[in-house]
């Protein structure tokens, strides 16, 4: 061989996660990894999804959804030891506020997705008139 | 998420082993590592002796103000190790880093064929 497995006492990143707490809903083991954040002007929604292309990586945005879906492609060869993901993905996020369409944003690089949806303007509460009957 | 993922320059980030993909073609081995997160300048690649040595951290920001609601990832430090064979020319280990993802590629030497060690069987 000529590989060796570089050692067996390191820690595997699943397993680690899985002592805290917070990891052990069913949703962290969903793939990808997903971050979803907020402040006052917009939502983020961050994945790490490496080796994934622009062209693999589908993203839609519905009313209240947005859905995170591509493929991870498998290299050809003799595999002695496959670990990464490989297959289709998708996630779905549910957006806590109504987001502007047309200005949502999405980054890749280094294999972590940045969507920044910004909030949609609240529209100003309208006053009805109530006239005599 | 924890406390120090804030913080990328934090020295102890937890550590982890990237999950990897080894495989061999006609002209040598292929490494493939996910390091989602980690850029060009917060890699180290290490070769000593027979050792290749792989580290990098990843530097995830906030926005001003930025409020987590769901986590399920955090800045990490991955770490791994691979002991090369004296079949491949680790002289010219190459790597490229792109989308998150380090490939290795450590060609076999031409100018040693390993020996086949007949093993002999006694039957009883």
């Amino acid at each position: 061989m000529v590989i060796d497995f570089g050692g067996f006492g390191r820690p595997y990143r699943l397993i680690n996660e899985l002592w805290k707490p917070s990891f052990l809903s069913q949703q962290s083991l969903a793939y990808p990894p997903l971050n979803l954040s907020e402040n006052a002007s917009a939502i983020y929604v961050r994945a790490e999804i490496p080796g994934v292309g622009p062209d693999d990586l589908d993203l839609v945005l519905t009313e209240k959804n947005l859905i995170v879906k591509g493929e991870r492609r498998v290299e050809k060869g003799r595999y002695f030891r496959q670990e990464r993901p490989a297959g289709g993905f998708q996630r779905m996020v549910a957006l806590s506020a109504p987001v502007d369409a047309d200005n949502v944003r999405a980054l890749l690089r280094d294999g972590l997705l940045t969507v920044v949806l910004p909030k949609a303007q609240p529209k100003s509460p309208r006053k009805i008139l109530v006239q005599h009957g | 998420m924890p406390e120090d993922s804030k913080r990328p320059d934090e020295k102890n980030l937890p550590r982890f082993r990237p999950a990897t993909d080894i495989l061999e073609r006609a002209d040598g081995f292929y490494l493939y590592l996910d390091l989602p997160g980690v850029s060009r300048e917060n890699l180290v690649l290490d070769v000593k002796d027979a050792e290749l040595m792989v580290s990098g951290r990843t530097d995830y920001r906030f926005e001003p103000e930025e409020r987590l609601l769901e986590s399920e990832f955090g800045n990490v430090e991955y770490v791994c190790s691979f002991t090369l064979s004296d079949i491949v020319d680790a002289e010219s280990v190459t790597a490229n880093l792109r989308n998150g993802v380090l490939e290795i590629f450590i060609p076999k030497t031409s100018k040693t064929i390993p020996r086949r060690i007949q093993v002999e069987y006694q039957g009883e």
